[in-house]
C-alpha cells in the first residue's frame, strides 16, 4: 500500500500541466462559468468531467440544449488530452441520425477486394482513433448506440471476422433533451456512460463573447499534420502499426502547440503514467463507508431482497425514508465502478494523497444521475423547485446531500460496523453491529453468507 | 478402507477456497474506533436503566392488582396495590427526577401500553414515600391525565410538591408529610389522613378530607363539598372552614 | 489598520477552514467571512463597555459571517483561531445536525411552545435547546474549542445554569462555581436528557423547557424591565435567516406532513408570520404580493399538505402518424425480402454480412397540445362535513390536491362550495389559475344544511364540453334527485367522491350506474380521498383515455 502511494507525483508534476488545458480551454475555447466548488475552487463541471473522462478512458454523455458547445467541448478536450488536431477529431466524429450504419460506423469491405473475392476491411476512423465523438447519439437507432457502447465497453471492433483492438480510448456522447426528432437512450445503454454533464448556456455577456470570437477553433488545426494523419488512419498497414506513427505526428502537432499557444498537451507516456499515479490512489475510511452507504441505499429492499423496477413499495415500509423508498430501479455495479473511477482522477487533479468524500460528494451526482429512475411522485414535488441544474442531475445533487447527512450523523457507528464486518470475516466471533439503516442488514447479509460457508 | 482413509485425509478443494473468499470489509481491517465517552453518556444510560426497573415495576403491580386491566378504588385495594410496590421500588436506586420521568412515561403508549390512574397513583406515591430526597418537585402540568391517589401515605418529613392539577384521593392516608398542589384537585382530598399539610393553591373537588382524622388541609381557591371529617381543620381562602359550619355541597357550583 | 487586521483575519479562516470542513465531513457550505455582524442589543455600547456583549457569529443562508469586534473582547484569554475555530463549530454544526432543516426548527419550536405557552420564551427555549445540542454534538463528536470558548464568555443567569449543565455533562471545568440550591436542581433535571439522540428531541426539548421555565419567565420579565431589550448570542441567532426560502418551503411542506394536525401548523405559522413575511415569503410568491397581507395559515396548511399529493406533469404525447418510411439498416439475412435492400449501403452486392435492407418505422410527431381541460370543483361544507379551519378535512386536501393538478397542467379552476344553496350558504369562484383565490374558496365552510343550486353550476359548464368536474360530499343532499338528473344530461367526466354510507349514496349510485363519464368512489377511510381523485386524474391525464 505503501509504495503505491511513493508514485504519487507532487502537485508541480502533471497535475500542473492538466490544469493548464483545463485553464487554456476555459479561458480561451470554451467560454462558461464555473459551476461546482471543490475544495473551496469553482471549476467548470463540463470542462472537469470531460478532462477526467479523457484522462481516464471513461464515457460521458454530454447534454443540452442545441448550440451551447457540447461537441466542441469534448473536440477541445480530445485535440488538448491526445494531441489532436481538430480537423482530424471532427472526420472521426459519427454523427447520430437513424441512417447511420455499421459501415459509417466501425468498418467497411474494401471495395476493390471485394470484387474480386477477397474480405478486407477498411476501418474508420471513428474505430482506429483513441478519440471517440458520437454527436447526438439518441438520435441512433438502438442496435447502433448498443454497438457502440459495446465496442467502447470492450475496445475493440469486429467487422467481417477482423477485428482491431483499441488499448486506449474514450468516448464523448452528446445528447439534445428529448424532443420529436430523437429515440430515448434505453436504460441499459445509459447505465454504460460513467457521467452525465450539462453544456450549460454561459450566459448573455460570456454568449456575446463567443460570438464575437467566432472561429477560434483553428489554433487547434494544423492542415499539415491533419493531412499526415489522415494518410495514416488510410494506409492499409495493420492497425498496431499505425498506432506509433500516429503518436510521432500527435508529439509534434503537441509541440506544435505548445510553441504556438503556449500550453502543453498530454502525449501518450503522460497519460499513461497519469493513470498509473491515479490508480495508486485509495479511498480512505470515510469516502469508501459513504459510498457503500449510498450504494446500500440505491439497490435495497427489506420485502423483495433488491431493488427491481418491476415491484412496487408496499405502505408502512420501515426503510420509507431512504432513497430506496423514491426510485424504481436497482443501481447497477457499473456505478461504484463510475464513482472509483473518477473520484480518483479527481484527487489526483487535486494533488491529494487519498480520495476523501469531498472528492466523491462531488463526482457522485454525475455518475448517478442518469442511472437513477425516480418515481413519479418524487418527480412530481421536486420539477418546479428552483434550481440551476438539469432536473436529473438536481435530483442526484440532493439525494447526495441527503445520504451525506445521514452519513455525517452516524459516519462512526458504520465504519464501526464495518470495522467489525472485517474482524468476522477473518473468523473472529463478534456480533455485527445493529442500526437502522440499510447498509446494516446488508453487512448482515454478507456476513451471514461468511458464516455459512 | 485405505480408500475411505485417503479420501478422508484428501483436502477439500471448496474448503481451501474458502481461506481465499473476498472480503468485501478488507479496507476496514485496521479501523479502530476510538469512541469519546462524556459523562452525559452514563447518565443518560443509568436513567434509561433505572427507568425500565420502575416501569418493570409498574407492569409487575399491574399484572398481580389490575387483572385485566380493571382496578376498583376500595380500601382494600389500595393497601394491597400499596403494598406491592413497595415490594418493588424497594429494589430500585432512583431519584427525584426518575418519578417525574416516570409521570410523563405513563402518557406515551408506546413506552407504557397501559395507564390505570388508579394503580399509576398508588406506585406514584410509594415511589415519593421511598424516595432519598426528603423535598420532591413533580412539574406535572404539561399532563394531559390527572393522576389519582397521589400522596398516599407521605409520611413525616417528607415533602411532595406537584406543579399542575391532581385527580381524585390527593393526598389520601397522608401520615404527616406536606403535599402542595399547585393546581386543582379533585375529589376526596386527604380522605382518611392522620397527620401533615395538604396545600391546594386552586380549586378542590366534593368529599374533601373525607374520614380525615387529623392534619390540615389549605385551599387557596374554592371547596366544592366537604366529606365526613373526624378530626383536623379545613382553611378556605385562609378562612378555616372545618370545623365551623358545616357546608353540604353546592351542586350549583 | 482596521483593514489589515481584517484581511489578517480572513487569511486566518481561509487557512484553518480546510481543516474545519474535513473534521465535520465536508459541510455544503461556503467559506465564512469576517465582517461588521449588526447587532441592534448591541447599539450606543461601546465595545470597551464591561456591557457589550457582542454577537460573533452570524448565519445567513449557510453564510457564516465572523464579527471582529467580538474577537477583541476575548483578547489574551483565547487565541483568535481557537476562538473563530470554536465559533464556526458551533455554527457548522447548526447546519449539519442541529437543526439541520426548518422542519426541525418547527418541530422543537412547537413542543417547546407546549410547555413555555407564549411565543418568545418558546423560541428562547428552542434557541437555547438547540445550542446546547450543537455544543454536546461537536464536544463528543470532534476535537474542538467550546468548552474554552464558554469557559471566557460572560454569563447571564441562564447563561450560568447552561456552563454549568456543560460542566456536569462533559466533564469539563468550565470555572463556574456551585451555584445556588436552585440552579443546582435544574442543572441535574437538565443533565438527564438525551441531548445527541435526534429521534427523542421532541420530549427532550419539552423536558428541558419545563425545566428551565423559571428561569426562562425570570428572564423574560428582566428584558421587559430592560424596555424589551434582550442579550445577544455569542454564538449567533437562531432565526430563518439561516434557511434559503426553498428550505423554508420545504420545511413547511414536511411539517404538515409530519403533524397532519391543523391548529398545529397554524400556531406555529402564525407565531413565524411576521419573520416569514420578512423573507419575503407569502404563501404563493413572495415578493410583489406585498408584506401587508396576512399569511392564512389555514390555505397555506391546504396548500403545503396537497404538496405531498401529486402527480407528474402531463407530457404531450407523441403521436405516430400512421404511414411507414425507411428508418434505419439492419443486416439482410437469407431469406428476407429483398424490396427493402438499400444497394447504395449495401456495395451493389447481394451477400450476407454485406447486404443492408431498410427497417421502416411509422412516422412520429408531436400531437396536438391538447393540454389538460378545465376543472370545476363541487365541495360539499354542511354541517355534516368537517370545518376545514378547525380540523383536518381530507375533502378539503382531496380538492385540494385536484387543484394542484389542474393547475399545474395551465389549466383553470372553478370552484362551487355549497351548504344550503337556495339560502346563501355558498360561494362560486369562477374559472382561475389563482391558486391561492381557489384555496380560500375550499376553506371555506358554511355548516348549515345541504342543497346545491344548479343555476349557480349551469353558467360555470355552459359551453365547457372538455372540462372536468369533480364533486366530494357525505351525499345528504336534498336536492339529490335534481342533481342526478343534471349529471344525466351533461358529458363531462365526472368524479364523484362520497363519504360514508348511507342512503343517498346509494340511491346516487344506482341511479348513475350506467353513466361511462361517471366514476363514483366510495370513500370508507378519509385518508384515501387524495389517493382516489389523484387516481382520477392519472387516468383522464393519460394521452390513451383521452383518445378513447
Amino acid at each position: 500500500m505503501n509504495d503505491r502511494k511513493v508514485l504519487v507525483v507532487e502537485k508541480n508534476g502533471y497535475q500542473k500541466q492538466v490544469m493548464a488545458i483545463y485553464q487554456f480551454i476555459s479561458d480561451h475555447l470554451y467560454f462558461n462559468r464555473p459551476d461546482i466548488e471543490i475544495k473551496g475552487e469553482p471549476y467548470n463541471s463540463a470542462i472537469l468531467l470531460s478532462l477526467l473522462t479523457g484522462l481516464t478512458k471513461g464515457k460521458e454523455l454530454i447534454i443540452g440544449e442545441p448550440g451551447l458547445g457540447k461537441t466542441t467541448s469534448a473536440e477541445f478536450i480530445c485535440s488538448l488530452a491526445y494531441q489532436f488536431p481538430l480537423g482530424v477529431i471532427w472526420g472521426s466524429e459519427v454523427s447520430g441520425h437513424p441512417e447511420q450504419t455499421e459501415e459509417k460506423i466501425i468498418g467497411r469491405p474494401d471495395l476493390g477486394k471485394l470484387n474480386r473475392g477477397e474480405e478486407d476491411v477498411v476501418w474508420t476512423n471513428f474505430s482506429q482513433m483513441p478519440v471517440k465523438i458520437v454527436d447526438e447519439i439518441n438520435r441512433l437507432p438502438e442496435t447502433k448506440q448498443s454497438m457502440i457502447l459495446d465496442g467502447v465497453d470492450r475496445g475493440n471492433w469486429e467487422y467481417l471476422n477482423e477485428m482491431i483492438i483499441n488499448d486506449e480510448y474514450c468516448l464523448f456522447a452528446t445528447a439534445n433533451y428529448q424532443d420529436g426528432g430523437t429515440n430515448t437512450l434505453i436504460a441499459p445503454l445509459v447505465d454504460r456512460f460513467d457521467v452525465i454533464v450539462e453544456s450549460r448556456y454561459p450566459g448573455a455577456n460570456l454568449s456575446f463573447l463567443i460570438g464575437k470570437s467566432h472561429g477560434k477553433d483553428h489554433i487547434l488545426r494544423h492542415p499539415k499534420y491533419e493531412k499526415d494523419l489522415y494518410r495514416v488512419l488510410k494506409s492499409k498497414i495493420a492497425h498496431q502499426k499505425k498506432i506509433p506513427k500516429m503518436e510521432e505526428i500527435c508529439n509534434a502537432f503537441g509541440e506544435y502547440v505548445q510553441e504556438t499557444l503556449g500550453v502543453k498537451p498530454l502525449k501518450r507516456e503522460d497519460r499513461d503514467r497519469i493513470r498509473t499515479e491515479m490508480e495508486s490512489l485509495d479511498l480512505d475510511t470515510d469516502a469508501s463507508a459513504f459510498a457503500r452507504m449510498l450504494l446500500a441505499e440505491l439497490s435495497f429492499c427489506d420485502r423483495y431482497g433488491q431493488k427491481r423496477v418491476v415491484e412496487n413499495c408496499e405502505e408502512g415500509c420501515h426503510y420509507t425514508g431512504y432513497l430506496c423508498r423514491q426510485i424504481k430501479n436497482c443501481a447497477s455495479n457499473r456505478l461504484p465502478t463510475s464513482i472509483k473511477l473518477f473520484s480518483q482522477g479527481l484527487a489526483w487533479l487535486l494533488g491529494d494523497s487519498e480520495i476523501d468524500i469531498e472528492h466523491v460528494k462531488a463526482v457522485m451526482p454525475f455518475t448517478l444521475s442518469h442511472r437513477v429512475q425516480w418515481k413519479d411522485e418524487v418527480l412530481s414535488q421536486k420539477e418546479r423547485a428552483k434550481r440551476d441544474d438539469p432536473f436529473q442531475i438536481f435530483l442526484a445533487k440532493e439525494a447526495v446531500k441527503t445520504v451525506s447527512q445521514r452519513y455525517r450523523e452516524q459516519s462512526d457507528h458504520l465504519k464501526d460496523a464495518l470495522a467489525v464486518g472485517s474482524k468476522i470475516f477473518q473468523g473472529e466471533s463478534l456480533e455485527p453491529l445493529e442500526g437502522d439503516h440499510p447498509i446494516y442488514t446488508e453487512i448482515k447479509k454478507d456476513i451471514r453468507h461468511r458464516r455459512n460457508h | 478402507m485405505k480408500n475411505a482413509c485417503s479420501k478422508k485425509n484428501a483436502p477439500n478443494p471448496l474448503q481451501q477456497k474458502v481461506y481465499n473468499i473476498l472480503n468485501p470489509f478488507e479496507e476496514f481491517k485496521t479501523f479502530q474506533f476510538h469512541k469519546m465517552e462524556i459523562p452525559l453518556d452514563q447518565i443518560v444510560q443509568s436513567t434509561e436503566v433505572v427507568m425500565d426497573q420502575i416501569r418493570l415495576g409498574y407492569e409487575r403491580l399491574l399484572e398481580e392488582e389490575a387483572k385485566e386491566l380493571v382496578w376498583m378504588v376500595q380500601y382494600n385495594t389500595i393497601i394491597k396495590a400499596y403494598e406491592v410496590a413497595e415490594k418493588y421500588i424497594k429494589e430500585i436506586d432512583y431519584s427525584a427526577e426518575d418519578i417525574e420521568d416516570f409521570c410523563f412515561a405513563l402518557e406515551s403508549p408506546h413506552k407504557i401500553p397501559y395507564l390505570i390512574p388508579g394503580p399509576a397513583g398508588i406506585y406514584i406515591s410509594a415511589l415519593c414515600n421511598y424516595a432519598k430526597e426528603e423535598e420532591i418537585v413533580l412539574k406535572l402540568s404539561e399532563l394531559k391525565t390527572e393522576i389519582n391517589l397521589i400522596g398516599f401515605r407521605l409520611p413525616k418529613g417528607k415533602r411532595l410538591m406537584v406543579e399542575g392539577d391532581t385527580g381524585d384521593f390527593t393526598g389520601i392516608g397522608l401520615e404527616g408529610g406536606e403535599l402542595e398542589v399547585e393546581g386543582n384537585a379533585k375529589n376526596w382530598t386527604g380522605a382518611g389522613m392522620r397527620s401533615g399539610k395538604i396545600l391546594v393553591k386552586k380549586n378542590i373537588g366534593l368529599h374533601t378530607g373525607e374520614w380525615m382524622m387529623g392534619g390540615e388541609i389549605y385551599v387557596g381557591g374554592r371547596v366544592r363539598g366537604l366529606g365526613n371529617i373526624v378530626e383536623g381543620k379545613v382553611y378556605e381562602r385562609d378562612k378555616l372552614v372545618y370545623p365551623g359550619k358545616v357546608r353540604y355541597p353546592n351542586p350549583y357550583y | 489598520m482596521e483593514e489589515k487586521r481584517l484581511q489578517a483575519l480572513q487569511a486566518l479562516i481561509e487557512e484553518i477552514w480546510p481543516r474545519l470542513k474535513r473534521k465535520h465531513l465536508y459541510p455544503e457550505i461556503p467559506i465564512p467571512k469576517i465582517g461588521k455582524v449588526h447587532d441592534p442589543l448591541d447599539e450606543g455600547i461601546e465595545k470597551n463597555d464591561p456591557a457589550f456583549r457582542g454577537v460573533g457569529l452570524e448565519m445567513k443562508d449557510k453564510q457564516m459571517t465572523i464579527n471582529p469586534a467580538f474577537l477583541s473582547t476575548l483578547n489574551g484569554k483565547m487565541t483568535e483561531e481557537n476562538l473563530i475555530e470554536a465559533l464556526l463549530d458551533h455554527g457548522i454544526t447548526h447546519y449539519t445536525f442541529c437543526p439541520w432543516d426548518f422542519q426541525t426548527h418547527l418541530t422543537l419550536y412547537a413542543e417547546a411552545k407546549k410547555v413555555m405557552g407564549d411565543k418568545e420564551s418558546a423560541k428562547q427555549a428552542a434557541n437555547y435547546f438547540i445550542d446546547v445540542i450543537a455544543d454536546t454534538h461537536c464536544v463528543k463528536r470532534r476535537a474542538t474549542e467550546i468548552p474554552e470558548l464558554h469557559r471566557n464568555l460572560k454569563k447571564g443567569a441562564i447563561e450560568e445554569v447552561i456552563a454549568s449543565l456543560y460542566q456536569r455533562i462533559w466533564g469539563i471545568d468550565l470555572g463556574i462555581s456551585p451555584s445556588k440550591k436552585g440552579n443546582d436542581e435544574v442543572v441535574r433535571r437538565l443533565s438527564r436528557i438525551p441531548y445527541l439522540d435526534r429521534s427523542r428531541w421532541p420530549e427532550s426539548i419539552r423536558k428541558f423547557a419545563r425545566s428551565l421555565k423559571p428561569l426562562l419567565i425570570l428572564e423574560q420579565k428582566e428584558k421587559e424591565a430592560r424596555g424589551g431589550k434582550g442579550e445577544s448570542n455569542p454564538q449567533g441567532k437562531h432565526d430563518l435567516n439561516h434557511y434559503s426560502y426553498e428550505e423554508i418551503d420545504q420545511g413547511l411542506r414536511d411539517y404538515a406532513q409530519k403533524t397532519m394536525g391543523l391548529s398545529e401548523f397554524k400556531d406555529v405559522v402564525e407565531d413565524f408570520s411576521a419573520e416569514l413575511k420578512e423573507m419575503g415569503y407569502g404563501i404563493e410568491g413572495g415578493m410583489g404580493r406585498g408584506r401587508g397581507a396576512p399569511i392564512d395559515a389555514d390555505v397555506l396548511f391546504y396548500m403545503k399538505l396537497a404538496e405531498n399529493y401529486s402527480i407528474p406533469l402531463k407530457k404531450i404525447p407523441l403521436e405516430e402518424a400512421g404511414t411507414l418510411h425507411p428508418h434505419s439498416h439492419s443486416p439482410w439475412e437469407v431469406g428476407s425480402p429483398f424490396q427493402d435492400i438499400d444497394i447504395w449501403t449495401s456495395f451493389g452486392k447481394i451477400m450476407p454480412g454485406i447486404t443492408q435492407i431498410w427497417k421502416k418505422k411509422e412516422g412520429k410527431g408531436r400531437g396536438k397540445i391538447e393540454g389538460a381541460p378545465d376543472c370545476l370543483i363541487i365541495i360539499d361544507s354542511s354541517g355534516s362535513m368537517i370545518n376545514p379551519r378547525k380540523n383536518l378535512s381530507y375533502a378539503v386536501l382531496g380538492a385540494a390536491c385536484v387543484t394542484n393538478a389542474y393547475l399545474r397542467n395551465d389549466s383553470k379552476v372553478a370552484v362551487y362550495n355549497f351548504s344550503d344553496a337556495p339560502m346563501g350558504g355558498r360561494d362560486v369562484l369562477d374559472f382561475t389559475a389563482n391558486r391561492e383565490e381557489v384555496y380560500r374558496v375550499l376553506c371555506k365552510y358554511f355548516g348549515g344544511g345541504t342543497a346545491l343550486d344548479l343555476e349557480d353550476i349551469m353558467p360555470m359548464i355552459k359551453g365547457k364540453k372538455e372540462m372536468d368536474l369533480f364533486i366530494i360530499t357525505d351525499m345528504k343532499i336534498t336536492n339529490l334527485e335534481t342533481l342526478i338528473g343534471f349529471f344525466g344530461k351533461i358529458q363531462n367526466r365526472i368524479t364523484a367522491v362520497h363519504i360514508g354510507e348511507n342512503p343517498y349514496a346509494s340511491r346516487f349510485e344506482k341511479a348513475v350506474e350506467k353513466r361511462k363519464n361517471i366514476n363514483i368512489f366510495k370513500v370508507k377511510k378519509k385518508e384515501d380521498i387524495p389517493h382516489i381523485v389523484l387516481g382520477s386524474i392519472r387516468e383522464y391525464f393519460n394521452p390513451m383515455s383521452r383518445r378513447r
